[in-house]
C-alpha cells in the first residue's frame, strides 16, 4: 500500500547552511498494518510524513501510496490518504459537524453523503455530545476526535498520524490508540509516528527507528530484539542511536586526522558534513 | 479502457482547476471570518460608528470655530489717536466687529508693564499661560501720525501662537476685524482729502462659476471617494490575509487543508475571494457610511471657496464599484503573498505595513493637484484606474476611454503578475513550512563566509544592489555644486561611479566568492563578439533615443529639473569630446556594468531562470538612475544588457554597447556640427533637438533586432542548471563551454581578465 524508496529531503536554510532532514529512507507498508516511525525529536519523522501526505516534495527518490506516486501524482495520493497531525489543527470558528463535512465535501463527497458520513463517524468515536461545539469551546480530547474524524471522512485506505498523541492526556491518548486498532481491523494501512517507546511496542506491527535523518533499523518488534539482543526496547533504542552517534564522530574525525596528516586533503567535505547535520 | 489510461483521465481531472473546491474553500472561509470579531469590527463595526463620529467632532469644530468666544488683550489702547476709533469704549467701535463672533477685549494700559520689562517677552508669557488668545501691542510711538508709517517701533504687533488652535483662529478673526477698521480709515481719509473712494476700486470683478451644482460635487467627490474606497479596501485586505493565511500556518489548520485534494491554485483562489470579499465589503461599508453621513453633515458646512458641497451624485458613483473589482483583486493578491511570508500574524503585521507604505503613495499621487488622466499616469497602476474612475464620474468620457485599454491594461498585469505571485508563495516549501528559527546574522554571515562559491550568494546579489541604491540616494541628498569647469564635472560623474557603484562591487566580488573574478563574471571575449557588441550598441542608439523622447513625452520633465541639469549639458558640450567620452561612456560602461551584469547579476542568476535575474537587475540599474525619466529607459537598457551578458557568458560584452551608447549620446551634437559629409543623411537638427532619420531609426532598429538574434543564436554559451544550493561547486548559470569562450577557434582575447 506504501511503499516508500531512497526518499531524501534537504532543506535550504539561510543561516545554517543546507540541512540533510531524510537521507535514502525506504520502507513498505501493508494493508492492516501499523508501520511506526520511531525517533527523537528532529530525527526526520515528520518531513517522511509531510511527503508521504504530499505537503512536501522530496529532493530526491520516491514513495507511492496505493499505487500513485507522490511525485507525479500529488493529488490522487491526497484522496487516498487521511492526515493526523500533532496539532490537533481545529478551526476555532467552525462546530465539530461544519469541519468534518467540509472536509468531506472537499473529497468530492456529496452533500448527502457527507451528512450520512458524519453521523456514522460522530457515532463511532463519540462525538455526538459536542457536535455543534466551536473549534475554540472543545478540549483537547475532542480536537483530536474531530482531527481523526476530519482525516476519515472519505475512508482513506491509508492513514498517517504524525505524533497523533503529543501534548494529550492519558485517557485521551489510551482512547487514540484504541482507534487506531480499531482502524487496523478494518483492513487500513497506518502510519504512526511518536517519539514514546511504549506506544510503539503496543501498536505497531512494523518499526523504523529513525535518528537525524536515517532509518537506524527496521522490522517488527520482534525482529528488532533478536537482532540486537535486547528485550529492552528503550534500551535498544539508545544502544543504536549511540553507535550511529560514534560512527558519525569517527566519520567526521577521520578526514580531519587525514588532512592533518595530508595538508594537500581538502577539508571542504568535512565543512559540508557538519553543515548537513 | 486500461488502467493506465483510467489513470491519466483521472489525473488530468484532477489538475483542472475545480470549481467547487474553489467554492468551498470560499466558503469556509468566509464563515470563519464573518464569525470573527475583529474582521466585524473592521469591516462592519467601524464604518458604521467612524463617519458618524468624525462628523460630529467636524461639526463641533466648526460650531467651535464660528462661535468660541476669543480673549483679546490690549495694550496701550490710549495710544489710539486716530481720526477712525478702533474702540468704541471698550468694545469694537460700531461697524467693525460684526460678523466675528463674540471678542472678548481686555484693555491693558502701557503702564501695566512693569518698568524694565520688555514688552514681547511680557506678552509673550501672557499667551503661553493661556491668560489671552492674542494681544494686540499699540506702542507709545503709534502716537506719532508721520511715525507710522516710516518706523517700525510705531507698528501696531499682534501676538499669537501658531501652535494653539483657539490662538489661530483668534486671529484670524481679530485680522478681519483690523482689516475693516483699516479700510474704514482710508475711506475717512479719502473722504476728507475730498477723493472719491471708488479710487479704491477701479473697476468691479464678476466671478461667474459655470460648472453646474452637480459637477461642482462631483468635481469633490470623485477626489475624495475614491480616495477613501481605495485606502479601505486595501485596510480591509490586510486583516483577513494575516488570519487566513499567517494565521492559518500559526494554528496548523494550513497543513491540514493542504494534505486534502484542493490543488495550491485553487486554495489561493478560495482564499483570494475571500479576501477580495472582505476588502470590497469594507470600502463599500465605508464609503456608503461617509455618504451618509456626509451628506447631512455638509449641508450645514461651507468648505474652502465657500462654495456649498452637495450630496455627492450617485449615478456616476456607480463607476467607483466597477473599479474597486479588480483593484481589491489586486490588492487582495498583494497582501495574500505578503502575508504568506509571515508564519504567525503577528509576523504578519510587520509584513504588511511596509506594503502599505509602498500602496499608499499610489492612491495618493491622484489627489496631487493637477494630476490628470494621461498617457502617462495611466500606465501607473492603481493611480491610473484612480484617475479613470474620476474622469467618468466628472462626466469625460472621451478622456476615459481614449485611456481605458492602457489602465485596464497595466491593472490586469498588475493582477496577474500579483496572483502569480500568490499561488508561487503557496507552492513555495520553504514560505509554507520555513525555519521556525530567528535569523542569526552573525551565523549567516559566518556561513555565507565559510561556504562561498564562485559566485555569490542571491541575498548577496540583493544586499550589493541595496548598498549601491542607498549609496547613490544620500550621495544625491548631500548633493553637490553644478559643475563650472572640466575638474568639477569629472569629480561630479567619477566621484559616484566609483565610490559608490564600482567600490561596493568589487568588496562583494571579493568578499562574497572564492573567484571575484566568476563573480564579476570576467570573461574573455572573442574579438568579434566586441565587434558585434559595438555594432549592437551603435545600432540600438537610435531605438533608445526615441524610447527617451516617448517616455520624456509620456512623463514630462518639469522645468525646474531641466534647468537644474543645463549646467551639466552645458559642460558637456563644452568640454573636450576626449574628455566627455572618458567621463561619460567609459567609467560607467566599466563601473555600472561589473555591479549590475557583474556581481548583482551572476548572484541573482543562482536558483532562479534567467529572465527573472535579468528583470531584477534591470530594474536595479534602472533605479539607481535619479531621474524617473532616465530610470525607465535604464531599464529597458538593462534587459538588452542583461539578456547579452546571460548569452555570451561575460560582463564585457555589455561594457561595449554600454560604452558605445552612451558614447553615441554625447556625441550626436559634435557630429550634427561636423560637417562631415554624409552626416545629414542620418540626423537631422530642429530647434527640438537632434534626431535620426527615420530610414536610418528603421534600419538601424532592424539591424540591431537581427544582431541580437544572432548573439543568443550563435554568441550563446551553455549554462548548467540554475539550482539555489551554495554547496554546488561550479557557480551555476556559469559557462562551462570552452571555458567561456564563445568558440574554440576564438583564442584572441579581448580580455586578460581570466
Amino acid at each position: 500500500m506504501i511503499d516508500v524508496t531512497s526518499l531524501t529531503k534537504v532543506y535550504p536554510d539561510a543561516s545554517r547552511g543546507n540541512f540533510l532532514a531524510v537521507d535514502e529512507v525506504s520502507f513498505e507498508v501493508r494493508s492492516g498494518e501499523i508501520f511506526g516511525l520511531l525517533g527523537a525529536n528532529g530525527a526526520g519523522k515528520t518531513t517522511v510524513l509531510r511527503i508521504l501526505s504530499t505537503v512536501l516534495a522530496p529532493t530526491s527518490g520516491n514513495a507511492t501510496i496505493a499505487g500513485h506516486s507522490v511525485v507525479d501524482e500529488p493529488e490522487l495520493v491526497r484522496r487516498k490518504i487521511g492526515f493526523v497531525s500533532n496539532n490537533t489543527a481545529i478551526y476555532d470558528r467552525m462546530t465539530a459537524a461544519e469541519m468534518v463535512e467540509h472536509f468531506g465535501q472537499l473529497h468530492g463527497m456529496s452533500k448527502d453523503e457527507v451528512v450520512v458520513r458524519c453521523d456514522e463517524l460522530f457515532k463511532q468515536l463519540r462525538m455526538e455530545d459536542f457536535r455543534n461545539v466551536l473549534g475554540a469551546k472543545m478540549s483537547t480530547g475532542m480536537q483530536q476526535k474531530v482531527s481523526i474524524a476530519r482525516a476519515l471522512v472519505h475512508d482513506p485506505p491509508v492513514l498517517i498520524f504524525d505524533e497523533a498523541t503529543l501534548g494529550l492526556d492519558v485517557m485521551v491518548a489510551r482512547n487514540l490508540l484504541a482507534i487506531i486498532r480499531d482502524l487496523r481491523t478494518q483492513g487500513k494501512c497506518l502510519v504512526f509516528s511518536t517519539h514514546i517507546m511504549s506506544e510503539v511496542e503496543r501498536l505497531c506491527d512494523q518499526i523504523a527507528i529513525m535518528h537525524r535523518g536515517t532509518i537506524l533499523d527496521r522490522g517488527s518488534l520482534i525482529e528488532l530484539r533478536e537482532r540486537h539482543q535486547e528485550n529492552d526496547f528503550e534500551e535498544l533504542f539508545f544502544s543504536l542511536v549511540s553507535q550511529h552517534e560514534s560512527d558519525e564522530t569517527n566519520a567526521l574525525i577521520q578526514p580531519l586526522a587525514d588532512s592533518e596528516l595530508n595538508p594537500h586533503q581538502p577539508t571542504d567535505a568535512v565543512a559540508r558534513g557538519e553543515g548537513m547535520r | 479502457m486500461s488502467d493506465h489510461q483510467e489513470k491519466g483521465h483521472t489525473l488530468a481531472a484532477s489538475r483542472r482547476m475545480r470549481w467547487k473546491s474553489i467554492r468551498l474553500i470560499y466558503r469556509r472561509e468566509m464563515i470563519d471570518q464573518l464569525r470573527d470579531r475583529r474582521t466585524l469590527f473592521t469591516i462592519a463595526i467601524l464604518p458604521i460608528l467612524l463617519y458618524p463620529l468624525l462628523g460630529m467632532v467636524l461639526l463641533q469644530i466648526s460650531q467651535f470655530k464660528r462661535e468660541h468666544p476669543i480673549s483679546l488683550c490690549v495694550l496701550g489702547k490710549d495710544h489710539l489717536q486716530v481720526p477712525t476709533p478702533l474702540f468704541n469704549g471698550d468694545e469694537f467701535a460700531e461697524g467693525i466687529a460684526e460678523d466675528s463672533g463674540s471678542i472678548e477685549v481686555i484693555h491693558y494700559d502701557w503702564g501695566t508693564i512693569k518698568l524694565g520689562r520688555d514688552v514681547t517677552e511680557e506678552t509673550t508669557r501672557w499667551i503661553q499661560e493661556g491668560r489671552f488668545d492674542l494681544v494686540l501691542v499699540i506702542p507709545p510711538e503709534f502716537l506719532d501720525e508721520s511715525a507710522r508709517t516710516t518706523q517700525d517701533v510705531a507698528n501696531l504687533k499682534l501676538f499669537y501662537d501658531v501652535t494653539s488652535d483657539e490662538s489661530r483662529i483668534a486671529r484670524d478673526r481679530v485680522l478681519t476685524v483690523l482689516t475693516r477698521w483699516q479700510n474704514l480709515w482710508v475711506r475717512g481719509e479719502l473722504a476728507q482729502t475730498g477723493v472719491d473712494e471708488s479710487v479704491l476700486n477701479p473697476f468691479r470683478l464678476d466671478e461667474v462659476d459655470v460648472a453646474p451644482q452637480q459637477s461642482k460635487s462631483a468635481a469633490f467627490w470623485s477626489k475624495m471617494l475614491p480616495f477613501i474606497m481605495l485606502v479601505w479596501a486595501l485596510t480591509g485586505a490586510f486583516y483577513p490575509a494575516i488570519d487566513l493565511v499567517a494565521g492559518e500556518k500559526e494554528r496548523g489548520t494550513l497543513e491540514t487543508l493542504l494534505c486534502s485534494p484542493a490543488s495550491r491554485a485553487e486554495i489561493v483562489w478560495g482564499k483570494l475571494g475571500a479576501v477580495a470579499t472582505a476588502s470590497m465589503a469594507t470600502a463599500l461599508l465605508n464609503c456608503g457610511s461617509m455618504l451618509v453621513t456626509s451628506s447631512m453633515i455638509f449641508k450645514q458646512l461651507t468648505l474652502g471657496t465657500g462654495a456649498a458641497v452637495g450630496a455627492p451624485p450617485l449615478l456616476p458613483m456607480l463607476w467607483l464599484l466597477i473599479a474597486l473589482v479588480p483593484l481589491s483583486l489586486l490588492f487582495s493578491a498583494v497582501a495574500l503573498s505578503a502575508a504568506a511570508l509571515a508564519k504567525s500574524s503577528k509576523e504578519g503585521q510587520y509584513y504588511l505595513m511596509p506594503l502599505m507604505m509602498v500602496t499608499l503613495p499610489l492612491v495618493m499621487i491622484p489627489m496631487l493637484p493637477g494630476t490628470e488622466l494621461s498617457a502617462g499616469t495611466s500606465l501607473i497602476p492603481v493611480t491610473g484606474m484612480f484617475l479613470l474612475v474620476r474622469s467618468l464620474v466628472e462626466g469625460d468620457y472621451l478622456v476615459a476611454a481614449l485611456h481605458v485599454p492602457m489602465v485596464l491594461g497595466v491593472t490586469s498585469l498588475c493582477l496577474w503578475l500579483a496572483m502569480n505571485w500568490a499561488r508561487k508563495q503557496f507552492e513555495d516549501e520553504a514560505v509554507l513550512f520555513g525555519s521556525q528559527e530567528p535569523f542569526d546574522l552573525r551565523r549567516w554571515l559566518a556561513l555565507s563566509w565559510k561556504q562561498r562559491d564562485e559566485v555569490p550568494a542571491r541575498s548577496i546579489s540583493y544586499l550589493c544592489g541595496a548598498v549601491i541604491l542607498v549609496a547613490l540616494f544620500f550621495a544625491k541628498l548631500s548633493g553637490g555644486e553644478m559643475p563650472t569647469d572640466a575638474g568639477s564635472f569629472a569629480k561630479m560623474v567619477i566621484v559616484p561611479q566609483v565610490t559608490f557603484i564600482l567600490l561596493p562591487a568589487l568588496v562583494f566580488a571579493v568578499l562574497s566568492s572564492r573567484k571575484p573574478t566568476h563573480a564579476l563574471r570576467l570573461k574573455g571575449i572573442s574579438w568579434q563578439t566586441a565587434g558585434i557588441s559595438v555594432a549592437l550598441g551603435a545600432l540600438f542608439h537610435p531605438t533608445y533615443l526615441l524610447l527617451g523622447e516617448a517616455v520624456t513625452t509620456l512623463y514630462p520633465m518639469n522645468a525646474q529639473a531641466e534647468e537644474a541639469m543645463r549646467p551639466i549639458a552645458d559642460q558637456m558640450s563644452q568640454l573636450p569630446w576626449g574628455l566627455v567620452i572618458v567621463l561619460i561612456a567609459v567609467t560607467p560602461a566599466i563601473c555600472e556594468e561589473l555591479a549590475f551584469r557583474g556581481v548583482i547579476f551572476s548572484g541573482l542568476l543562482r536558483g532562479r531562470k534567467p529572465f527573472g535575474a535579468i528583470v531584477t537587475t534591470a530594474i536595479l540599474f534602472g533605479s539607481s538612475h535619479g531621474v524617473l525619466q532616465q530610470s525607465i529607459c535604464a531599464t529597458v537598457m538593462g534587459v538588452v544588457l542583461g539578456i547579452v551578458a546571460y548569452r555570451t557568458g561575460s560582463v564585457l560584452p555589455g561594457v561595449l554597447v554600454h560604452f558605445t551608447n552612451n558614447a553615441m549620446s554625447v556625441s550626436l551634437e559634435r557630429f550634427a556640427s561636423s560637417g562631415l559629409t554624409g552626416v545629414e543623411s542620418f540626423l537631422s537638427v530642429s530647434e527640438t533637438g537632434i534626431r535620426y532619420q527615420t530610414w536610418w531609426l528603421v534600419t538601424s532598429a532592424t539591424m540591431s533586432v537581427f544582431i541580437f538574434w544572432y548573439i543568443i543564436r550563435y554568441l550563446s554559451v551553455k549554462t548548467v542548471p540554475l539550482n539555489g544550493d551554495p554547496n554546488t561547486g561550479n557557480g551555476a548559470g556559469q559557462s562551462i563551454a570552452s571555458g567561456g569562450y564563445p568558440n574554440k577557434q576564438a583564442k584572441s582575447h579581448f580580455s586578460t581578465a581570466e
